[in-house]
């Protein structure tokens, strides 16, 4: 296990230098929207917290720690707080494989067009995409989150930003519930999944949803995603541990422990697999995981596109 | 044998990083029960310290806390409504803090 103080002084360091946590600047990790048609005028905005088009470089940092866990090496993570923004982010541009970008950007592509087809009228500005601050807090630097929240909600409400329409349940989270606590700014926030109009099509297919802790515990939307797939014709196969009650992947240990993720996220499997049918994932962190364990874990929203 | 000093004034101390209902516990071991680390008696024993105020045991196996997924399933399954994974949170908020005063304690 790295020595947490060191991970949370490196990313706090990295989200004040350049507002997210891996030092790299917003308009490398933010690329997504390049191919579709931007609509800057809408009722909400789409916001995207940057953590689908994050997941790449977190993969990429995951496999580097999980290298270097428990060794001697560990240590010098801690000086990585030194490193000059422009060097991250040529590291990130060379070393992240394309293919990862294009996956995660592919689901972002995914829920436009499903917020597109629902009607919903939205709009996406990059320039006001920011990284929500969420794992600072998690981590337990509230001092760091509250000036970051105060930031990001001050620059939303002077450029005339009211509602949010959110993709992941950690920004959800933040947005949500936090913000109004840490900042004294509201937002009226959505996730994608609560603009989804019925479309009529139907299809027989047959998946389980691996819910997000989030979503299920704390934001309590974990019944929704059902009955869009109920509405859908979809067979959803319910295993032990979903819902309110989903066991988690173990995502969230990655920053101080890729050995501990791991082991968390081996008993999820297993329990995922029981359900013997394709698993759906509903937050970028959760589906990385299930990636990397060996699981053909699609996106929610992807999975939603072709029916909606 | 070693002797740990304990601070009675902790409950209030632990207030100011956000922890408020944490002294409802009364050790059942739910937490522990349905904490997806399995690991030894996590999150229970940090929450044993913290109502006796050992703060130097709380700081002795600070790393342990940032093992904690806050997953939230030991707050929804708590019977007594402590929400130990708020409490676990606090304390993350109280050790930061400490590391921040007295960086080589």
């Amino acid at each position: 296990m790295y020595d947490p103080n060191n991970i949370i002084q490196l990313i706090a360091s990295n989200l004040r230098k350049t507002g997210n946590p891996f030092g790299a600047s917003n308009s490398v990790i933010n690329s997504w929207w390049k191919t579709v048609p931007l609509r800057r005028q809408g009722d909400a905005m789409l916001f995207t917290g940057l953590m689908y088009q994050s997941i790449p470089y977190i993969e990429m940092t995951t496999e580097w720690l999980a290298r270097y866990e428990d060794t001697t090496l560990a240590s010098y993570f801690r000086y990585g707080k030194l490193t000059p923004s422009f060097l991250v982010s040529l590291g990130f541009r060379l070393l992240v494989p394309q293919i990862q970008k294009r996956r995660f950007n592919a689901i972002l592509n995914s829920v436009y067009q499903v917020l597109t087809n629902s009607n919903t009228d939205f709009c996406y500005r990059p320039e006001l995409d920011f990284y929500s601050g969420i794992l600072l807090h998690d981590l337990g630097d509230s001092e760091g989150f509250a000036r970051h929240a105060a930031f990001v909600a001050k620059t939303l409400k002077a450029n005339g930003i009211r509602k949010l329409i959110t993709v992941d349940p950690h920004t959800t989270y933040a947005m949500k519930v936090l913000y109004p606590r840490v900042t004294g700014e509201s937002f009226e926030v959505r996730t994608w999944f609560e603009c989804v109009a019925p479309s009529g099509k139907s299809c027989a297919g047959r998946v389980t949803l691996h819910d997000p802790c989030f979503y299920g515990r704390y934001l309590g939307l974990s019944d929704l995603p059902y009955k869009i797939l109920d509405d859908l014709g979809v067979e959803c196969v319910r295993i032990r541990n979903s819902g309110e009650f989903t066991n988690c992947c173990g995502g969230p240990a990655e920053s101080v422990s890729p050995k501990l993720n791991r082991e968390v996220l081996d008993r999820r499997v297993e329990e995922l697999n029981s359900a013997n049918a394709p698993v759906l994932a509903m937050c970028p962190i959760c589906l990385g995981n299930l990636l990397r364990a060996g699981i053909p874990a699609e996106d929610f929203s992807t999975f939603v596109e072709r029916y909606v | 044998m070693k002797m740990d000093l304990i601070d009675p004034e902790f409950p209030k101390t632990l207030e100011r990083f956000g922890a408020g209902s944490a002294f409802e516990c009364f050790n059942c071991g739910s937490c522990v029960a349905v904490c997806p680390l399995v690991s030894g008696h996590f999150p229970r024993k940090m929450i044993r310290y913290a109502q006796l105020g050992a703060t130097e045991k709380i700081l002795r196996d600070a790393k342990d806390l940032w093992k904690c997924l806050h997953c939230g399933l030991c707050s929804r399954t708590c019977p007594r409504g402590a929400d130990p994974g708020e409490l676990i949170l606090s304390l993350r908020r109280f050790t930061l803090d400490h590391w921040k005063r007295w960086p080589n304690v």
